[in-house]
């Protein structure tokens, strides 16, 4: 009986001091927060937007449009056309979908929550910005079942036609946008501030953007869908457009390490700063117009601009501190802008339509005030612009005739969209203008033919078996069909 | 010493005889090995009590009560031997040997000891002298080639460089495969902290490298979950359970033991390198270039070319420009031990210490242990026991993998660059390299690095008391804490961070564990023969983590390796976590007559990591074993033993903490181009950003399970010269817990959910023999075999692959892919006809763009064996061991980019001929005719494949000679004038040779380290030869 006490009376203090569930009481995260609030997500998402366009995107866009060209790692394979399924699986996985999109998806639902609809029309006309620079890159992809996390986890994909047109089921990017501007026109319990990285909480000026969005839109579908685009633009000109330099949507990076813009991290800071050197071809372009932008985008360390050729596969020049490269117009030192949407834009587009579409207006003076706007916006005074269309009427004059016009307007779109080579891709695959030839020793799946699109990314493939494999990239998207 | 004590005990034993017997008999005891004389061997009379011990000579007397006595002579390390003392009055005996007889008895789960022979599962034991003096620093290398079952692989050649351990195949999909260890019942974290990326960072140490190999006394392998069980969810991957030297067989002699020893290292398994081509592209010069496709030397005109510093240097070849890079390692070791007692009352206080310069200039790693540990029985029969230890490990090893890294950078030396005879860094310290993106190898040892101090320490306090003779109870607290503070610096103008990084961080590891521990034991109950014992038990545990980090980048000063020297702290951060677990374990064992044994165990755990309310798991086991030669009185001096033994158990896991919810993260974008990390500072002011986890989480997360079959048996043939022990074990893990790989456009990277199905099964083979035996000589012979078959059954609904977490590259992901073994690498599969012939692009003649998702190798060997040789001549002995890995593929950076680059002996032979690429080309209608497109051999060599793709894949086959050591101990007779018990010296060296056909190099290469990312070579340390010199003494 003794024993057994014993045993008893040691059993029970041991448990007594351990059995509670209190003792188990202990997976509480301390590390991650569960929710937070809309002005914690806006600006990752306006940083994911301006990173996706900014980053490896625009390494590849830069040089698959002899701005820029590879003299090394992943550019050096772009230079040749050479790009797979293995190609931009950060942009996809961690810039676009794991990055702006479901930090947009999170605020707009965060700030439904509590009212502030600032921020939800913000958010939408963002995704709308972020999803068609996927579509626009990828073609078909996730979009009316995407961002839906345990609802849906492996989403189909809409077409890309769906995605901007729309269907009973699909809400189509133009009534995204239209939905975030009626959002900025309501009550909001809560305006932006300094979290906007790109308009400091302006809302009438996220309204000009949101038009501005349905403008560059419509007219990346213009060619496929003249009678669309003609209504959309028709619609949007009833509106507030951009239409000053300063109304630009331009996303504000730092100068400082991590911070930086991503453009300037790769030119002048990180190790992958010698896979890029500006092209021959672009120096040659600007060159051969006398344009004044050239030393202002592009630098030259001894004097000369020292390039090589798209595609040149022989030495490159040393040493490597003599390469030009993007200047501070496209870097800013680290803190950019990343310009997503602009005034020069605005009025190319325009010129565009005017002539494309017959929109109602003056090609010649968009067209005009595009140049401006771009020179203006490199840093060139008035008096400077006008000697440069003084002394160089030919190029900023219009002819009347459609497609040398066409050629001109978006040659020089392409010239001030220099730092941004997504937009100079997409406007190329949709007009075949700026005319580019060939680069030396291209290769990849076509050698005959400039990359018109990314392949699907191998991991999302992987995951997704609504994904069709290997739609090589010289397959047009339907925009471009 | 030890002469003087035992002199005291034989007197005290001699005072003792004080009753009167009917006859004297006298002799002596010897062994082959004491041929003057054993001093010490107990002699009983066998089924009386009484008995005497033999003097310093070695010789005896006794009185036996009569002619019919027998006399039993026994002492530790060799067999029993009995003697009818008949007629006789001089008996002399020679002992034989017999190190079996140490190690049967096992120590199982909890510490708890068992004969051998009712063990119904497998555990091998090892003993302290296979694994100590062996050229070898890290515990677990040691352990190479010399278990059945087990898979060993370490990460590389840098000193303390982590080593993945398996045991039975890989059971879970996420959660930890490394057995459990437990070191004299301290549950003793093994973790690999990885703090860096682990494809780009320097290679950390398993914690199991803070052990001594000099102060272990056995090593017991629990292989399955039948014999683990009792340690709960964490031991589902097997049991390594240690213990250490202590003074209870001392025998009340006290021994001072000292070791010392010095091993040499050197670089090993580089590939043969070409030395005919140099520097350049399509056979011109290029003096950036990272390749060595230029002009043959020799060849007119490039007598003399000058450099990218602008110097004028010859053409030449630099034969061994890789090799020079490496210096000889050192590593140097000392131990003193006192040691005391007895069974009940004994201490041990040992001191250790192990200092390795590595082979890569400024690494090395060095550990300092001290260990006191003791047992007391006290006057009211209570029992009390402690043992503490206190380590301290301190490490440097520079950072490796692909581009810029030093290791980045070694794969990629032209033949023609003279790698150590320049300069590498200017008067101010800058980097003076060919290639100006990059750094000098040897600049970046100097100047990227991580530095780690661990303090550490670990002990247990136990204290038991037999209630009665049948009823013991006793409570035992182990911890096992430590810090580590690591500074990895990476200098102004490193390529990676050319403004410079300074990384100082804090991880704090703690667990604690008391177990109550009640047991009984009964012999001879309901009937004669049947024994029965039970245990009780209940098990508290907590672990804590915490990881303080701070991260300066952007410095200011150079050479100033303080992060006062950053501008911006971005990186900085915590985490931790902390988890607890109760566990309520019981234990029946029943003997019958010895031979015939059953084991029934089962456990609950209720785990603070699963949803509350539902937290609670059980999970049990059963064993049995039948010694037929027992059971059927067999005695045959053919079949001298015969067990079978059969077990089943089933061992649940709980997740791990914080998964059960999607959180938020500060937010952050972009790799190594580029790269944005919130809070940034835009304007003046700084904006924070949060993202959502890329992971979902639930709240329906139930324990995944491990089942486990095994049978096997033993069996002793020619009077147990040749001993066979076989086992079969099929292994089922369910419901696993797993962050399946979901679509990224649903804005997430992964679900955690329960998932899956994977079965392990295999064949573990053991074969021991005495080859020779004959006079002073002796030759044994230890085998053993090895065959894990491993698959993956099912994932979730509709997903049949998915990546295992770690860090990875984009096209190269170590995956679960149903029908497929663990750790699969899924990449780019080059496109193939139906006949399984490669297409080649008819517009260019090399191959067309490979085929994303496809699974391109399997880091699993199809089959291990090790082979041990152990010569014995009087008193010098030799161990040889070899071993073999066969099947399995390793996919090798460094190799791809030394055959792009034309530096490997291959890409030098017939360079100047024209070559066509293996493979056909489509003609249309489903025809193909075969490739005739002639490339230059540049492009047929990088037309093979770059970094990502299939062509990485090698065999990973290889033959090792992997230890061979040689020890001389000196006779007692030279002692005897000397203060020494024993001495010894021996000769030892590892990785002597190695033959591997299907891979240029070694591939016994891992560079993610321990974990369950395994078969990727991608640019790390390569391994190293060790070879020296040893000696031990006792006092």
């Amino acid at each position: 009986m003794k024993t057994l006490n014993r045993i008893l009376l040691v059993v029970a203090v041991v448990f007594t001091a351990t059995s509670c569930q209190e003792f188990l009481d202990v997976n509480e995260n301390p590390n991650n927060p569960e929710s937070v609030t809309p002005d914690l997500l806006l600006p990752t998402g306006l940083t994911g937007t301006a990173f996706a366009n900014n980053n490896e995107l625009n390494r590849f866009g830069s040089t698959v449009i002899s701005v820029t060209a590879g003299a090394g790692g992943s550019p050096a394979a772009y230079d040749i056309y050479d790009i797979d399924g293995d190609d931009f699986g950060n942009q996809w996985r961690f810039e676009l979908y794991g990055g702006a999109l479901i930090s947009f998806e999170e605020m707009i639902k965060s700030a439904d929550a509590i009212g502030a609809s600032a921020y939800s029309g913000i958010g939408k006309i963002m995704k709308a910005y972020a999803f068609a620079l996927a579509t626009d890159t990828w073609g078909d992809i996730p979009y009316s079942q995407a961002l839906l996390g345990l609802e849906n986890t492996q989403p189909v994909l809409d077409s890309q036609e769906d995605i901007y047109k729309g269907t009973d089921q699909i809400q189509s990017l133009f009534d995204l946008v239209r939905e975030g501007i009626a959002d900025l026109d309501a009550e909001s319990t809560a305006v932006p501030g300094q979290d906007d990285v790109a308009y400091g909480g302006d809302l009438l000026s996220w309204k000009k953007a949101g038009y501005t969005l349905m403008l560059k839109m419509a007219n990346t579908i213009s060619v496929k869908e003249p009678a669309l685009a003609t209504s959309i633009i028709n619609e949007v000109l009833q509106n507030d457009l951009i239409l000053s330099n300063d109304e630009d949507l331009n996303i504000n990076f730092g100068t400082s390490q991590g911070s930086y813009a991503p453009v300037h991290e790769w030119t002048n800071i990180s190790t992958f700063a010698a896979d890029l050197i500006i092209s021959t071809r672009f120096v040659n372009l600007l060159q051969s117009k006398n344009d004044p932008r050239l030393p202002i985008f592009v630098t030259a360390p001894t004097g000369e601009f020292i390039t090589i050729d798209n595609g040149f596969a022989g030495q490159r020049p040393l040493p490597q501190t003599s390469w030009s490269r993007f200047n501070t117009y496209v870097t800013g030192n680290g803190a950019g802008p990343v310009r997503l949407l602009t005034n020069f834009q605005r009025a190319f587009i325009m010129a565009e339509s005017v002539v494309r579409l017959g929109i109602a207006g003056d090609a010649n003076a968009f067209y005009q005030e595009g140049i401006r706007a771009s020179m203006s916006l490199a840093g060139l005074t008035a008096a400077q612009i006008d000697q440069y269309f003084a002394d160089n009427s030919d190029e900023v004059n219009l002819t009347g005739n459609v497609e040398s016009d066409l050629e001109k307007i978006l040659t020089q779109k392409y010239i001030a969209w220099t730092g941004n080579g997504i937009e100079q891709w997409t406007d190329w695959r949709r007009t075949g203008y700026p005319t580019l030839a060939p680069h030396q020793n291209a290769g990849g799946i076509d050698p005959n033919q400039r990359p018109l699109r990314a392949q699907y990314v191998s991991q999302e493939v992987a995951r997704n078996p609504n994904f069709p494999n290997n739609i090589f990239s010289n397959i047009p998207v339907w925009w471009n069909e | 010493m030890k002469r003087v004590l035992l002199s005291l005990l034989l007197l005290v034993f001699a005072t003792n005889e004080i009753w009167a017997q009917s006859k004297a008999v006298t002799g002596r005891v010897t062994s082959t090995e004491e041929p003057e004389g054993i001093p010490g061997v107990n002699i009983l009379i066998k089924g009386s009590s009484s008995g005497t011990t033999t003097d310093l000579d070695g010789r005896y007397t006794i009185e036996v009560p009569s002619d019919q006595a027998v006399l039993v002579f026994s002492f530790i390390g060799y067999k029993t031997h009995e003697e009818r003392v008949g007629s006789r009055s001089e008996i002399n005996v020679n002992l034989a040997s017999d190190l079996e007889d140490l190690s049967e008895f096992i120590v199982t789960a909890q510490g708890i000891e068992r004969d051998e022979r009712s063990l119904g599962y497998a555990v091998q034991s090892i003993k302290g002298d296979m694994v100590s003096q062996k050229s070898e620093p890290n515990l677990l290398n040691s352990l190479q080639g010399k278990l059945t079952g087990v898979n060993i692989v370490g990460a590389s050649g840098a000193p303390g460089a982590s080593t993945n351990i398996n045991i039975r195949g890989i059971t879970s999909f996420t959660g930890s495969n490394q057995p459990l260890i437990v070191v004299d019942g301290i549950i003793f974290n093994n973790d690999t902290d990885n703090t860096q990326n682990t494809l780009f960072g320097s290679q950390p140490a398993n914690r199991l490298n803070d052990i001594a190999p000099e102060s272990i006394e056995s090593i017991n392998v629990l292989k399955g979950p039948a014999a683990s069980v009792l340690y709960g969810s964490r031991a589902s991957a097997g049991a390594i359970v240690i213990t250490t030297k202590s003074g209870a067989n001392m025998n009340d002699k006290t021994e001072i033991t000292v070791n010392s020893s010095v091993n040499f290292q050197s670089v090993y398994g580089l590939p043969s390198f070409q030395n005919q081509f140099g520097q350049g592209t399509q056979n011109d010069f290029n003096n950036i270039s990272t390749a060595s496709w230029g002009p043959a030397f020799g060849t007119p005109g490039f007598e003399t070319v000058e450099t990218s510093f602008g110097t004028t240097v010859p053409y030449q070849a630099f034969p061994n420009n890789v090799r020079d890079f490496y210096q000889t390692g050192r590593i140097v070791q000392n131990g003193v031990s006192i040691a005391s007692g007895n069974r009940d009352d004994n201490f041990i206080v040992s001191v250790n210490s192990s200092l390795q310069d590595g082979i890569i200039p400024e690494s090395f790693f060095n550990r300092n242990n001290v260990q006191v540990g003791g047992n007391k029985k006290l006057n009211n029969g209570v029992k009390v026991s402690g043992n503490v230890t206190y380590v301290k490990s301190e490490s440097r090893n520079t950072i490796t993998g692909n581009g810029g890294s030093a290791f980045g950078q070694i794969t990629r030396i032209p033949r023609s660059f003279d790698l150590v005879g320049e300069p590498f860094q200017d008067e101010l310290g800058n980097s003076l390299f060919y290639n100006p993106a990059q750094n000098h190898p040897l600049w970046s040892t100097q100047n990227e690095f991580l530095e780690s101090t661990v303090d550490r320490v670990f002990g247990n306090f136990k204290v038991g008391y037999d209630i009665s003779d049948w009823l013991n109870i006793t409570y035992r607290v182990t911890a096992d804490t430590y810090t580590d503070r690591r500074k990895a610096v990476s200098r102004i103008g490193s390529a990676r961070t050319p403004a410079g990084s300074i990384a100082d961080d804090m991880i704090y590891r703690s667990e604690l564990n008391g177990d109550l521990l009640i047991t009984a034991s009964k012999s001879n109950i309901f009937t004669e023969g049947f024994s029965a014992s039970l245990l009780l038990g209940q098990n508290i545990n907590q672990r804590n983590l915490q990881t303080i980090g701070v991260l300066g980048s952007a410095l200011n000063v150079p050479f100033f390796d303080n992060v006062s020297n950053a501008s911006v702290f971005t990186g900085s951060g915590e985490f931790s976590n902390v988890r607890r677990l109760l566990g309520y374990y019981a234990q029946l064992s029943l003997d019958y007559n010895n031979y015939l044994f059953l084991e029934l165990s089962g456990r609950v755990d209720q785990s603070s990591t699963l949803p509350a309310g539902n937290n609670a798991y059980f999970y049990p086991s059963i064993a049995t074993s039948f010694v037929l030669t027992d059971a059927f009185n067999i005695e045959s001096d053919v079949l001298s033993y015969a067990k079978l033994r059969a077990s089943a158990a089933t061992v649940g896991r709980d997740a791990d903490p914080y998964l059960l919810n999607t959180f938020f993260g500060t937010a952050g974008f972009g790799n190594n181009v580029a790269s944005v990390q919130f809070p940034i500072g835009v304007g003046g002011a700084n904006i924070p950003g949060f993202l959502p986890g890329a992971r979902l989480g639930s709240d329906q997360l139930t324990p995944e399970f491990v089942t486990s079959y095994e049978v096997g048996g033993n069996i002793g043939l020619f009077n147990n010269r040749l001993s066979i022990d076989a086992a079969y074990f099929f292994t089922r893990s369910t419901n696993q817990i797993f962050n399946v790989a979901v679509s990224n456009a649903s804005g997430f990277d992964v679900q955690t959910t329960n998932v899956g199905e994977m079965v392990n099964q295999g064949i573990e083979l053991e074969l021991n023999g005495t080859i020779l035996e004959s006079g002073s000589f002796s030759w044994d012979m230890g085998l053993n075999f090895t065959r894990i078959r491993n698959e993956v059954r099912e994932i979730a609904p509709g997903v049949d692959q998915s990546g295992i977490p770690g860090n990875g590259f984009i096209g190269l992901t170590p995956s679960i892919v149903v029908g497929q073994p663990y750790g699969v690498i899924v990449g780019n599969a080059m496109q193939r006809n139906a006949a399984g012939e490669l297409l080649i692009n008819p517009l260019t003649g090399g191959y067309l763009p490979g085929i994303a998702g496809q699974v391109i190798a399997n880091s699993q060997p199809d089959w291990l064996a090790g082979l041990m040789n152990t010569f014995r001549y009087k008193n010098w002995m030799m161990s040889v061991l070899v071993d073999t890995r066969q099947g399995g593929d390793i996919y090798s950076f460094g190799m791809v980019d030394q055959r792009n680059g034309g530096t490997l002996a291959m890409t030098g032979v017939d360079r100047d001929l024209p070559r066509v690429l293996p493979g056909v080309i489509e003609v249309g209608d489903g025809q193909y005719v075969p490739n005739n497109i002639q490339v230059p051999a540049q492009t047929y060599w990088s037309g093979l494949g770059g970094l990502i793709s299939e062509s990485g894949v090698y065999d990973a086959t290889v033959y090792r000679l992997r230890e061979v050591s040689l020890s001389y101990n000196l006779p007692r007779r030279f002692l005897e004038r000397t203060p020494f018990g024993e001495a010894s010296i021996g000769f030892s060296g590892r990785n002597l040779w190695f033959f591997a056909p299907g891979f240029p190099g070694d591939p016994e290469l891992n560079t993610q380290g321990a974990g369950n990312i395994q078969g990727l070579d991608l640019n790390g340390v390569p391994n190293t030869r060790n070879y020296g010199v040893n000696i031990r003494f006792t006092l």
